[in-house]
């Protein structure tokens, strides 16, 4: 079979691509809200012609991404002035232990009714981390409630979930990983 | 408008019927037979005219080390070549066939670029060298900064002409690394040939979960920027975003319906996770999946009707499949502790997770019924775990750990090759291949 350039090929090949970036158009259901900058702003699309079927639109090879606004940097993690509650592994219920630094906080906030404590949950790094965020709040959560049952006003507290991202140990053991599964007080 | 757009699609018919497609190649390499015969091709050096003559061994270089990936086909070097490749070849010419059957080729690429200031033009052809007939003929145009992705593109209409299913070159995985001092996360990019490695967020705190809207221009990610977690899209061409999933506690998305309307996500209130779906236009939000127990990780099948997702209902985390809209949820993880990271395969057939297994975190696969249980990836001195799957469903990337180091790995679903895709970062994980390209 011999290949050559001819019009009936190009007028294909034409004829398609219109057809199917009409197509592409209504496909595009993600849509912009923001002021945003068309993606194909900065480069000039590439072409194709084939002898053989229409070549899906071109994705534009991205430029360097801009800098996101400058976040919140991570600090080491603040020293409390409560101890840690600390979970068994996979686990959210308050230990005995926990209980007594519960109640050390709870009888801290009744006696400061303007202060406000934010309880953060952690785990290991053991297993996937969108498990570990949703149990790390869970953890929070469940220290939370508990304050409550001790007499601390709801509206003194507040939660967040780090999951297994700000691990206290960077170790690999379970004397680190005991320590990495806790609740963590933050006076604010 | 309506008119026009019809008489298109007439021409367009018309078009079909007058050239009809291609009679079934001849060298066909069948994918599923386990270790089948890999064709041999030969990639000649390209014609430049005019241009950087290092293109002419560049340019096949690229295309060469895609058709590796593959494990399809054979190489034959270019010391083996015995003819050279001219313009002449491109206007009439015919090849010497016997002799790149000679030296084994069943079929060979040619290819002529022309670098005219910023404009580049790339003619690639493919010949079944046992018939000495043209395979597949391609031109295309762009700028020489998308040289790389046009020959991916090449290389992934070779594949489809060998196999009839799409290769998977110039796509790119998203996932999630520490960075620096800060001891934050941030998104990073890689090509699937673990290539142009590159960072996509630099606000030092914590960037996760990353997950690509089906168009593959929208990355989904919990970040904590603010100091409390809020899901972003963003445009990872033009880096804007915007804020998609703000409610509620821990939020990560887990993935998009295939019509890119919803996104997919686990948001805890009062501690409980339950599954979320969000409007990504409007931000309406519905709850999908109530229950006592903790649920994450939504992955919509790629028809869109069901969902798999994380439970711990039963006392440990175990992958569920729900129908969307339909009351009732079926487990199809059984014999572990732990099972987590739930990755629908876009061929539909499979679901990917990770398993607690001895000890020991393990990749494996199953049936959407919860039938056919394999086992995919395990290390004995290490875990395996966030597997995300290519968009061909032939293989999937996930994290290795063992103590501080940590790797991306590629692994073929029968489990047979493997190879490093990122190293050398630390704490990667998350892993999200980009939908085809």
């Amino acid at each position: 079979m011999k290949w050559t350039f001819s019009w009936k090929w190009a007028v294909l090949a034409l004829s398609i691509a219109a057809l199917v970036s009409v197509g592409c158009a209504k496909k595009q259901t993600v849509k912009s809200e923001g002021a945003e900058t068309p993606p194909a702003a900065s480069a000039p699309p590439m072409g194709e012609t084939t002898m053989k079927e229409a070549p899906p639109p071109m994705a534009v090879p991205p430029p360097p991404p801009s800098t996101a606004a400058p976040g919140v940097a991570v600090t080491e993690e603040k020293i409390s002035r409560f101890d840690d509650v600390r979970f068994d592994f996979d686990k959210s219920e308050v230990r005995e232990d926990g209980r007594k630094t519960c109640g050390i906080v709870a009888d801290y906030l009744k006696s400061h009714p303007q202060a406000k404590m934010l309880i953060e949950g952690h785990c290991d790094e053991r297993g996937t981390a969108e498990y570990n965020m949703a149990l790390g709040e869970r953890r929070a959560t469940s220290v939370m409630t508990y304050l409550v049952s001790l007499g601390v006003p709801r509206s003194a507290l507040s939660t967040v979930s780090f999951g297994k991202e700000k691990p206290l140990d960077p170790g690999h053991n379970e004397a680190a990983w005991a320590k990495n599964r806790r609740a963590h007080f933050v006076l604010q | 408008m309506k008119r026009s757009i019809g008489a298109a699609a007439v021409a367009f018919l018309l078009a079909l019927s007058l050239f009809p497609s291609p009679a079934f190649p001849l060298l066909y390499i069948d994918i599923n037979a386990p270790g089948g015969k890999r064709m041999p091709i030969a990639v000649a050096d390209v014609v430049v005219a005019p241009g950087d003559p290092s293109l002419s061994r560049g340019i096949p270089k690229i295309l060469s080390d895609d058709l590796v990936l593959t494990d399809l086909f054979d190489l034959i070097p270019p010391t083996a070549h015995m003819e050279t490749v001219t313009a002449e070849h491109f206007s009439g010419k015919p090849l010497s066939f016997p002799g790149w059957k000679m030296i084994g080729a069943e079929a060979v690429v040619i290819g002529k670029v022309e670098v005219r200031g910023d404009r580049l033009s790339l003619e690639m052809r493919l010949y079944d060298a046992t018939q000495g007939t043209l395979l597949l003929g391609k031109r295309y145009t762009g700028t020489p900064g998308q040289l790389r992705s046009i020959v991916h593109r090449f290389a992934n209409e070779i594949v489809y002409t060998f196999t009839g299913v799409r290769g998977v070159f110039g796509t790119e995985i998203a996932f999630t690394a520490r960075s620096g001092k800060s001891r934050g996360k941030e998104l990073y990019l890689v090509g699937m040939d673990g290539k142009d490695l590159r960072k996509v967020t630099d606000n030092r705190s914590f960037n996760l979960f990353p997950r690509w809207s089906p168009d593959g221009q929208w990355l989904a990610y919990t970040s904590f920027r603010t100091g409390m977690p809020v899901v972003y899209l963003r445009n990872v061409a033009t880096g804007a975003e915007k804020e998609v999933l703000r409610f509620g506690g821990s939020k990560a998305p887990g993935g998009f319906s295939p019509d890119g309307v919803w996104l997919y996500a686990g948001v805890s209130h009062a501690g409980n996770s339950d599954i979320y779906r969000v409007r990504v236009v409007g931000g309406a939000s519905e709850r999908v999946v109530d229950g006592w127990g903790l649920e994450v990780s939504p992955s919509p099948s790629p028809d869109g009707r069901r969902i798999a997702f994380v439970s711990d209902r039963g006392g440990s985390p175990q992958i569920y499949v729900k129908t969307i809209g339909v009351p009732g949820e079926t487990r199809i993880s059984a014999g572990g502790s732990y099972a987590t990271s739930p990755s629908w395969s876009p061929t539909g057939d499979r679901i990917a997770y990770t398993l607690r297994a001895g000890g020991r975190f393990i990749v494996a696969t199953v049936a959407p019924d919860g039938s056919g249980y394999r086992e995919v990836a395990s290390a004995p001195d290490g875990d395996c775990e966030d597997p995300s799957f290519a968009p061909d469903g032939r293989s999937l990337v996930y994290t290795y750990r063992k103590r501080g180091y940590s790797a991306l790995i590629i692994i073929s679903t029968d489990g047979r090759r493997q190879r490093t895709l990122v190293s050398g970062l630390e704490d990667v994980g998350s892993p999200a291949w980009s939908p085809g390209r």
